[in-house]
């Protein structure tokens, strides 16, 4: 809502400066987003008479002389094709400054002088939205009837002096939809008493309530007031009108349509005309829209109506979208005398749907679906009749065609100082509440502690105790009340124990070196299930923005991987990311979600370095940097076992799943080429990672009590034993057979070779394992490790057919 | 020649032999050679027993002492050799010290939940437990409690992502509200929690919209709290994230689920509150929504609102981080790209 600082003063004294005031609203009622001062930058603007308008011959130009109220006419060569003599009009004069910072100066146009400018409403910075048609591409004529002189500023004549305050509303706060609305808010910001006239209607016309009826259903419209105007001269409205309706951001159309428009700024109660004519049937239905139904609308726009909208008929054909849009069959035509005038209240969610629905928002739909004054119908009604008496010389019918009028029970809202006081933590008196109900305009009655508001039917968002205390509040000034911290038993604050296990994932894998990313969690459902083991069924949403974004994921690594696609396009091609968020999916009749880590890898171990002492980045790289997670977050890794494994877009000979005790973690690999050899920067790359279920994973963790051994005082004795083994035969399977004769003080055997090659037989490698022992409590002799190695060697001899090398 | 000139002859030899060994192992021989079992010393001390008895102690002093100086100059002349061998071995270890070291990805927090976890630790050191809800939300947790009936023409600002008529995409944290409400036995204490999460909006992607963002809820409830309490909170807050010199303001705004509804704006860390573009010229920067909770919203979870009262507050984590660290285009958090991530890295408290 555009809200005029001059208008303003109609109902109230403001002697405020506008930012001043424009800050206090803001703080106290509703958000001021600008306070625009059309005139700002602007100079040497004034009003001219065309004294005498010649063409210039050969050329689409005009020769004026204007009187801008010096001694002599200025000539000012003009090209606007509806310049004429005997108008009066905007004259920049030389010096003058107009729209986006442009200096007027004297100048020569075809060998003719030209002493300023006779300008258009955009060109002193009119926005296109606003300016009447008929001055769209020309320039702006003033009405015969406007009282201006040549020679005066025209930034008064048109309203260009005001401050414009650009409220900012919130839902609840529709009752500022209105200049009456806003003057309410602002009288009890200021504390001034606010003055709102009351409307006397004499009619001057003969009856016509007995010949016209009028079906509606009090439902879709619970109130509904007609009137109508005979003897209609259609024509432009007067200036002060015009520069009311613009300023508010609303185009002058008619003297007709612009007095609805003036009455709904001015009331907030939207009101409709309609030609006479269309009612030849005399008669008036408000009903839903029937399938197969359309109109067209004012803005030439053609809809095929739905059967929840509320549509108006004259009992044969739809002449109206209800609250919406009037229909082009029965707009007011320039010869339009006799007028139907419509005051209603429609049902604020069926218009709302219906403008929603056509994409057809206006001035009117807006209002109503955010509720108007039950009040001020038929007080609406009766202003726009007047006004039309006044402005388009009409005669008022006797009597209003009243089809509903549904009657709203008043809120009364009983409450007690105190309760204001302890929610609000003031100490506000009595004589002050009592004070701040008077300045909003709510008859109040405190007797002790108890208060009882009689809210007005203009604040409907006011109906509970806790919205009083919000008036009183905002009123007494946020800025008052002083700034406490809640005076509470102890409360322990932290994160669950499951959230506390999630973070030490997170900073393991960051203090690995990974970059945190975080990816979208709706994707392409193809997208959703790659790089899954076992996808589940599908969650999509039902209106999705695109293809790319409808289903939720069921994994991490997709995001990783076009984060690699993004980055590596851009010659980032050492990567070491995560992300660690949830997974969706549908199992069981139920939505659930898990909190995932995956990882990605690609490049070196080291960033490029001129000692050339790097490696690639490869599985077990990768392996080695998991086992260290799993290490920091207490799983055991060596319960944690690998088996080659197919995952959907991973690399069939270079993935494996990840086991703890038979349940699955998750897994770990290489990113497949079907998805790398596609992509022209991923194309002979390799690109490594893992993704992991913490929600299986995270309860597995030790969370027993560390307690600290002392460093073993005895060394530990090393023997290295190389096997000879098939090629299909596991690292794994002869790690099993050492560790099961190896005996207790078997510690650890990395491994610290693998051959395969001229060397040996083709079809088999050889393994080297250094098998360390360690007995922490004495000195270990060598027949001890002796008898162990006896029993390894001659046990992956005969399980394994192993050759000891 | 008798035995004291045999000896002072040895010893003038012996001292030039020293002087003159250059290697560790010349100087291991002249060590063998004068001081060693077959030296010429030992064969004078054993030629002692033909010497008169009396001469015999002046003669084994002397000879002791022959042999004590041979041994510190061996000492001294092996010390000396040692430490110029290493000073050589050094000088030709030298390296180009500015060369540049070999390293790797340093590992960066996101942005957003650098502003999280800061967020968090904040609260939790108030006494505030974190609390994390469901991303596909129930209508009923996600409007319905929180007094979004259907056909609130606030649900029309919340373009929300359906799965089916009932369960959906949440557009804001606030169902953890209703949920922890519902649970909370206020018997055993008040009721402070925050509740940070991904929510979802209907929007197309550009510059200031997300389809995908992160808020933090915030609630605080029990028997006495006061608007007072909610100001003084979010104050701290907007102090500890945006810097101590930061004014604040309180303006009445509205949501369905807070009575009476504000929002905080902080003055311009840009221009400090004279004006800038980034601030459209008021001075101020919008950075949350709060209120004290609507009755309906306890009533919905069964908490009696004429006995407890509370505040809520919801803040933009990704509208912190933007203000915070001057980005301009949301997007930015959710393309991934390393080299405007890794530069949080140094950001990691
Ligand atoms: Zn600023």
């Amino acid at each position: 809502m555009l809200v005029s600082y001059n208008w303003l003063q109609d109902f109230l004294k403001l002697d405020e400066d506008p930012t001043v005031l424009s800050e206090k609203i803001t703080r106290t009622g509703v958000e001021v987003a600008e306070v625009r001062h059309p005139q700002a930058g602007l100079k040497k603007i004034v009003i001219g008479h065309i004294i005498d308008c010649e063409p210039i011959e050969g050329t689409h130009l005009n020769l004026t002389k204007v009187d801008v109220g010096e001694d002599e006419p200025h000539q000012i060569v003009c090209g606007a094709p509806n310049v004429a003599a005997g108008e009066d009009v905007i004259v920049a004069l030389p010096g003058a400054r107009i729209a986006d910072n442009v200096k007027i100066k004297k100048g020569k146009l075809r060998g003719y002088e030209s002493n300023g400018m006779i300008c258009g409403l955009q060109e002193i910075g009119f926005a296109d939205s606003v300016v009447p048609e008929k001055y769209a591409n020309g320039i702006y004529v003033f009405p015969q009837d406007a009282d201006v002189k040549p020679g005066e500023d025209a930034f008064e004549a048109l309203g260009m002096d005001d401050y414009i305050f650009d409220f900012d509303i919130t839902p609840n706060r529709a009752d500022t939809l209105s200049m009456e609305g806003s003057a309410y808010e602002v009288g009890a910001i200021v504390d001034e008493p606010v003055k709102i006239e009351d409307v006397t209607l004499k009619a001057d016309g003969p009856n016509w309530t007995d010949n016209f009826t009028a079906e509606v259903d009090p439902k879709l419209a619970p109130k509904f007031f007609l009137r109508k105007i005979t003897g209609v001269k259609v024509a432009d409205s007067p200036l002060w009108m015009q520069r009311r309706l613009w300023n508010a951001g609303i185009r002058p159309i008619n003297n007709v349509v612009d007095v609805t428009n003036y009455v709904m700024l001015l009331t907030g109660q939207p009101l409709h005309t309609y030609d006479a004519r269309s009612f030849a049937t005399e008669k008036l239905v408000v009903r839903k829209a029937q399938k197969g139904e359309s109109l067209t609308l004012l803005n030439d726009k053609a809809v095929d109506l739905d059967p929840n909208d509320i549509v108006i008929t004259n009992g044969q054909e739809v002449v109206m979208m209800a609250g919406v849009m009037g229909g082009l069959n029965s707009e007011i035509k320039a010869d339009t005398t006799e007028v139907i005038l419509e005051a209603a209240i429609f049902d604020p969610t069926l218009i709302r749907k219906s403008a929603l629905r056509h994409a057809n928002r206006t001035e009117a739909s807006s209002r109503y679906e955010k509720g108007v004054n039950w009040d001020a119908t038929k007080r609406a009604l009766n202003m726009a009749a007047l006004l039309l008496r006044n402005d388009a010389a009409g005669s008022i019918n006797e009597g209003i065609v009243t089809a509903t009028d549904t009657e709203r029970k008043q809120d009364i809202v009983h409450t007690t100082i105190s309760y204001l006081n302890k929610t609000l933590g003031t100490q506000i008196s009595a004589a002050e509440v009592q004070h701040i109900f008077e300045r909003l305009n709510f008859p109040v009655e405190i007797a002790g502690d108890d208060l009882t508001v009689a809210v007005p039917a203009r604040r409907w968002d006011v109906a509970i105790p806790a919205d009083l205390v919000e008036e009183v509040g905002r009123i007494y000034g946020y800025d008052r009340i002083e700034s406490t911290q809640p005076v509470l038993p102890e409360t322990h604050g932290g994160y669950s124990p499951e959230e506390e296990k999630i973070r030490r994932v997170k900073k393991v894998v960051q203090g690995q070196g990974l970059v945190e990313a975080i990816s979208y969690s709706l994707t392409s459902p193809e997208k959703a299930v790659s790089f899954v083991k076992q996808p589940k069924e599908l969650v999509k949403v039902q209106m999705p923005l695109n293809s790319s974004r409808s289903t939720l994921r069921q994994n991490l690594m997709t995001g990783l991987v076009d984060a690699a696609i993004y980055n590596m396009a851009r010659k980032q091609n050492q990567l070491q990311m995560f992300e660690q968020g949830r997974v969706y999916d549908f199992e069981n009749s139920t939505y659930n979600e898990h909190e995932h880590l995956a990882t990605l890898y690609t490049g070196n171990v080291y960033f490029e370095n001129w000692q050339h002492d790097n490696d690639p980045i490869d599985f077990y790289y990768v392996k080695g940097q998991l086992t260290n997670l799993f290490l920091a977050i207490g799983i055991n890794p060596t319960k944690v076992t690998y088996q080659a494994e197919t995952i959907a877009q991973m690399h069939p000979t270079r993935t494996a799943g990840i086991y703890y005790e038979g349940q699955y973690l998750g897994m770990i690999g290489m990113i497949g080429h079907e998805t790398t050899r596609s992509n022209k920067v991923l194309k002979g790359k390799e690109i490594y990672g893992y993704e992991l279920d913490l929600d299986v994973l995270l309860p597995l963790a030790n969370n027993s009590k560390l307690v600290a051994k002392t460093a073993p005082k005895f060394p530990p004795v090393e023997r290295d034993l190389s096997v000879l083994v098939e090629q299909d035969v596991t690292s794994e399977q002869i790690e099993e057979v050492i560790k099961k004769n190896g005996g207790q003080y078997l510690i650890n055997l990395p491994v610290v070779d693998v051959y395969q090659g001229s060397q040996i037989d083709k079809k088999k490698k050889s393994l080297t394992y250094r098998l360390i022992f360690l007995n922490e409590n004495d000195t270990l002799t060598d027949d001890i490790v002796n008898e162990a190695m006896t029993e390894i060697k001659e046990d992956l001899q005969t399980s394994l057919q192993a050759e000891i090398r | 020649m008798d035995l004291f000139e045999r000896l002072k002859d040895l010893r003038e030899k012996g001292l030039s032999e020293i002087d003159k060994a250059q290697t560790e192992e010349k100087l291991n021989d002249v060590r063998v050679k004068l001081i060693g079992r077959k030296s010429e010393l030992t064969e004078i001390l054993h030629s002692m027993k033909d010497v008169e008895p009396e001469q015999r102690r002046e003669i084994g002093q002397s000879v002791n002492k022959v042999r004590d100086l041979f041994n510190q100059k061996l000492d001294d002349a092996k010390n000396e050799l040692v430490e110029k061998l290493i000073a050589e071995q050094m000088a030709k270890e030298k390296i180009d010290v500015t060369l540049p070291g070999r390293s790797n990805h340093l590992g960066s927090k996101h942005p957003i939940y650098i502003i999280l976890d800061d967020l968090e630790e904040f609260f939790i050191g108030m006494g505030y437990k974190v609390v994390q809800g469901p991303e596909i939300e129930t209508d009923h947790y996600c409007f319905e409690m929180m007094n979004l009936p259907k056909d609130h023409p606030a649900r029309d600002m919340q373009e929300t992502f359906y799965i089916d008529p009932e369960d959906l995409l949440r557009t804001q944290t606030s169902g953890d509200q209703a949920r922890v409400l519902e649970k909370h036995d206020f018997s055993k204490g008040p009721l402070k929690m925050v509740g940070p999460g991904k929510v979802y909006r209907r929007d197309d992607d550009d510059a200031t919209h997300s389809h995908q963002f992160m808020q933090m809820e915030g609630l605080v409830a029990d028997k006495n709290i006061t608007m007072g309490d909610l100001k003084g909170t979010l104050e701290l807050m907007a102090k500890h994230v945006f810097g101590q010199n930061r004014q604040t303001r309180l303006r009445p705004s509205y949501f369905p689920f807070t009575e009476p509804s504000v929002e905080m704006d902080v003055s311009c860390f840009n221009c400090d509150g004279k004006g800038c573009a980034i601030c459209k010229y008021t001075g101020w920067i919008e950075v949350l929504g709060a209120g004290m909770i609507h009755p309906n919203v306890l009533e919905n979870a069964g908490v009696d609102s004429s006995v407890y009262s509370g505040f809520a507050f919801g803040v933009g984590l990704d509208r912190f981080a933007i203000l915070k660290y001057g980005i301009d285009d949301i997007r930015d958090f959710y393309t991934n790209d390393v080299r405007f991530l890794e530069q949080f890295s140094r950001e990691e408290k």
